[in-house]
């Protein structure tokens, strides 16, 4: 069946095509909302642009417009940004993750949700989308990037990630069908080691109903309107952090220009991810004042002058202040300026279990989660 | 070598400058308009050194030059070699074919996608192959381009840390297509991104024969005047490089240019850390200097329309020069530019009697031009009744919107809040304001700014640099350093550094995420003096 014929089983004639110039805008939100992780988006973007080359279509449709018995998975990767940039996909891994799991569960795959509304696994799905032949929903399982595969607003409301598919370049397919997501998580990131630091995974098997209820909805299009706005900024000379407070309802927290990057290596705790910390010395209206933002892979926490003014799930961006690229944690640098801008987590992420799975203690900090709103009282500059 | 006569040149957008050295002192300058062929203005601005200096042309030690020969061949897509391009890297990478993202001319230009081969081979990042590297597949595609290809591109998935099946595929495509063929590995390119390197080093296939045909004529004009020094070009990095080597890594030439102008003024001013801000006749490029040397751009250079992870240095252009167009409406400046007169200053702009204001008029309405530059034919007013006659207001006004365009230049290219000394150069520095310029600590315009260019290009310093990958489990990180530093330094001699001489300019470690182990990749910078 082609994109269209599912879409119009499901009676659905709403939907939106995503051209080159769609891509570009959903990348470029993407990448802001991925807190200063979830890898360079280009290689998924190049992909994509291909697919659509190849006159193949993507097509995006509201979550409501899902029918709720219909099946839907992510699709994307998990590994190392490294590799990924060095080695990328050939284009069929997803679809023997696709072919594995539908024979594996004795069901068709109707639909693709992109994990992340944040990084490389917005246009990768994207690409998926367009090359299987199935539309992708907007939604996404986060609002944001994060670094492992539990970290999701479906696993904390009770979707498991099992079985999920992980397959490499050479046709490998690895199914896990654990009922302990952390431990899919380790299963799955061996076989990326095994693979040669990529599994292209498909999993999180969900009905249209549970996506529905435990997704982040529609943050395809709120990334998708924040590249927009960003690029139109740009060409017209606005100011980018403006357009995007105004859209998402965030905080500009901090200016300022990073004085030093102090990076820790893989220790026990890190599970290899790159950990460290940055400090940006203020400029302008943040003259005199310090903050100090914690990573590991994606920017976690945030104080300014010794108190702490954001916390995971929170989302933590820093941004040239004058283009409104996003500044990642694998290449920032001394020297470089930007404007810190907080946007709150989706309720969906704020949940009890939800901080248990990506609070600050579950990344080793000390605090309690409180959201940014309440950190952020009286405190915007 | 100080004492001795050194030449150095510098192609602009619009001038050739060129400069004889001995040890510090300038000696003699020249100025040419550049040429098409860039050659021909380079050997006229040689010619005017000689006659004007009357040195013994056997006792210049150095010729060297920054040139624009690669980039407006590949700006233009002229003159540029049909590329056979292998990737090894099958069955990874095949979602994304070579090419993916060029401007068509340019693919065109090259030879298209026909020449290109996706061979099965590459290595993971442990050193494993991704499966073996199939050389049949290779020798039959060279079979298939014998005739069809000038140059060849190879390009590894990889390869930058394990370089086997690069070196591997180049032994069978000379095997094929014989000695004569020019190869470009990739891993001597550029690093760890596969299709920003794949882009580097098909470009620098594609223009070898330009950067042959250039240094060929270069050397036969060099040594028809009787001199018998070697021939050097400035990289990207600022340091320089013999002619022979240059031939196979034109790509790193692609900055030359801008990288001589700052060496130039670090030269000159005597200032290491700073903004050097180089005023042409069309733009105006910002650089920031550390310890003496650009510092380097960490994102993706485009060149041509293409990305590349080349290591360029970095700078912001803007359209701003001494010949960019005032447009006005009444005593209002509407816009600066971006249109520039060029060198067609001396008929087009007021102060010659022409219909049009540009910046060089502003300052001459403001009796800004201070300084005589010998190396100016003309006068810098011959219609000073045209000048004259401009709005006051107006005047000011442009003066005023120069001076705006020049402080947002320098802002964005300050790490710093604090002010820091800016160094101004080129043919343009004399028309643009230098005072209360905000940001800064001071403005330098040192002796022979306008010849800066030509001035850096003498600095006989190469560069070299290397890299690894380390895993900090196996190897204590400063063990590590010390073994990668030794490296460059190996690399630095290769290039005609004198070893003891060889010093870091920098490290930068890239740690790899998401993946379990300590493992980072080191890469430093070396800089050394020449033999």
């Amino acid at each position: 069946m082609s994109v269209r014929e599912i879409l119009s089983e499901w009676g659905v004639d709403d939907f939106r095509v995503i051209d080159k110039q769609a891509l570009s805008e959903i990348t470029l939100g993407a990448s802001i909302l991925a807190t200063g992780g979830g890898g360079d988006p280009e290689i998924g973007l190049l992909w994509a642009y291909n697919v659509v080359d190849q006159g193949k279509e993507i097509l995006l449709v509201d979550p409501e417009a899902m029918p709720d018995e219909a099946l839907a998975t992510i699709a994307g990767c998990l590994g190392a940004a490294l590799v990924l940039t060095e080695k990328p996909p050939n284009g069929q891994e997803l679809f023997w993750c696709y072919d594995k799991l539908r024979r594996y569960m004795g069901k068709p795959i109707e639909a693709v949700i992109p994990p992340e509304a944040g990084g490389v696994n917005t246009p990768v799905p994207m690409a998926v989308a367009g090359a299987v032949g199935i539309p992708v929903v907007d939604a996404d399982g986060m609002g944001r990037a994060f670094p492992e595969l539990q970290m999701t607003s479906f696993y904390i409301h009770g979707v498991s990630p099992s079985p999920t598919a992980a397959a490499d370049e050479k046709g490998h397919v690895t199914i896990c069908d654990a009922n302990d997501a952390l431990l899919t998580e380790h299963i799955i990131r061996g076989a990326a080691m095994a693979y040669g630091g990529i599994s292209w995974i498909a999993g999180y098997p969900m009905t249209g109903r549970q996506l529905k209820d435990t997704a982040i909805l529609r943050s395809i299009s709120l990334a998708w309107e924040l590249g927009k706005r960003v690029f139109t900024a740009r060409r017209k000379h606005l100011d980018p952090i403006a357009e995007m407070l105004n859209l998402t309802g965030g905080y500009r927290a901090f200016q300022g220009k990073i004085v030093d990057i102090n990076r820790e290596f893989g220790a026990e705790k890190t599970k290899g991810f790159s950990l460290g910390e940055i400090l940006i010395e203020g400029i302008d209206t943040f003259k005199g004042h310090t903050a100090k933002i914690g990573f590991q892979n994606e920017w976690l926490t945030l104080e300014v002058d010794g108190a702490m003014r954001c916390m995971p799930p929170d989302l933590i961006c820093i941004l040239d202040p004058v283009t409104g690229e996003p500044i990642r944690t694998d290449i920032v640098r001394y020297g470089y300026r930007g404007t810190v801008v907080l946007i709150p987590a989706h309720d969906r992420m704020r949940t009890k279990k939800g901080i248990q799975t990506f609070g600050p203690r579950y990344f080793g900090y000390t605090h309690d989660y409180v959201p940014v709103e309440k950190l952020m009282e009286g405190k915007e500059g | 070598m100080t004492g001795e006569l050194r030449v150095g040149f510098d192609v602009g957008g619009t001038f050739t400058d060129g400069v004889l050295m001995r040890g510090k002192d300038v000696v003699v300058k020249a100025k040419s308009l550049t040429t098409q062929d860039v050659t021909a203005g380079i050997v006229q601005a040689l010619d005017a050194l000689l006659n004007k200096s009357r040195v013994n042309p056997a006792e210049v030690a150095m010729v060297s030059l920054g040139t624009t020969h690669t980039t407006n061949a590949l700006i233009e897509r002229r003159n540029l070699n049909k590329v056979g391009i292998f990737r090894l890297g099958a069955p990874a990478t095949t979602a994304i074919p070579p090419l993916t993202g060029w401007p068509e001319d340019l693919k065109q230009a090259i030879g298209g996608v026909k020449l290109v081969h996706v061979i099965r081979g590459g290595s993971e990042y442990d050193g494993r192959d991704i499966v073996p590297l199939d050389k049949q597949a290779i020798a039959e595609a060279c079979r298939k381009m014998k005739g069809k290809v000038d140059s060849v591109a190879v390009t590894g998935v990889f390869s930058p840390i394990i370089s086997d099946h690069e070196e591997q595929a180049a032994e069978i495509v000379q095997e094929v297509l014989g000695d004569d063929i020019h190869i470009t590995l990739s891993h001597r390119i550029a690093t760890i991104s596969l299709l920003e390197r794949e882009n580097s080093a098909i470009l620098n296939a594609s223009v070898i024969t330009v950067m042959q045909r250039a240094v060929n004529s270069l050397k036969t004009a060099v040594s028809e005047r009787g001199i018998k020094a070697p021939l050097f070009i400035v990289q990207n990095d600022g340091s320089v490089m013999s002619v022979d080597y240059a031939v196979d890594y034109p790509i790193f030439t692609v900055a030359s240019g801008p990288a001589a102008s700052v060496r130039g003024s670090v030269y000159l001013s005597g200032i290491e850390d700073g903004v050097v801000v180089d005023i042409g006749g069309t733009s105006t490029d910002v650089a920031y200097i550390v310890k003496g040397f650009p510092r380097e751009s960490s994102i993706t250079v485009t060149i041509g329309g293409v990305k590349t992870n080349i290591r360029c240095p970095d700078l912001l252009s803007i359209a701003l020069g001494g010949g960019t167009i005032v447009k006005h409406q009444g005593e209002k400046v509407s816009a600066l530019g971006p249109e520039s007169v060029g060198y067609n200053l001396v008929r087009l702009g007021k102060s010659f009697g022409g219909p049009l204001l540009t910046v060089h008029d502003t300052a001459v309405a403001l009796g800004k031009l201070d300084r005589k530059l010998e190396v100016f034919k003309t006068d810098f007013v011959t219609h000073p009744e045209k000048v004259n006659a401009l709005p006051r207001k107006l005047v000011d006004n442009a003066w005023a919107a120069v001076k705006a365009t020049i402080e947002e230049a320098i802002d964005k290219m300050k790490t710093t809040v604090e002010p820091v000394p800016a160094i101004f150069i080129g043919g343009g520095a004399m028309v643009v304001p230098k005072e209360g310029i905000a940001g800064v600590s001071k403005v330098l315009c040192p002796d022979h700014f306008e010849v800066g260019g030509a001035v850096g290009t003498t600095i006989a310093e190469i560069g070299a640099y290397a890299e690894g990958v380390v895993d900090l489990e196996k190897e204590d990180r400063d063990n590590a350093i010390a073994r990668v530093t030794e490296q460059a330094k190996d690399n630095a001699k290769t290039a005609g550094a004198i070893r003891e001489t060889v010093e870091v300019i920098d490290v930068e470690e890239i740690p790899f995420t998401y993946m379990p182990g300590k493992r980072e990749k080191v890469r430093i910078r070396v800089k050394g003096k020449i033999l």
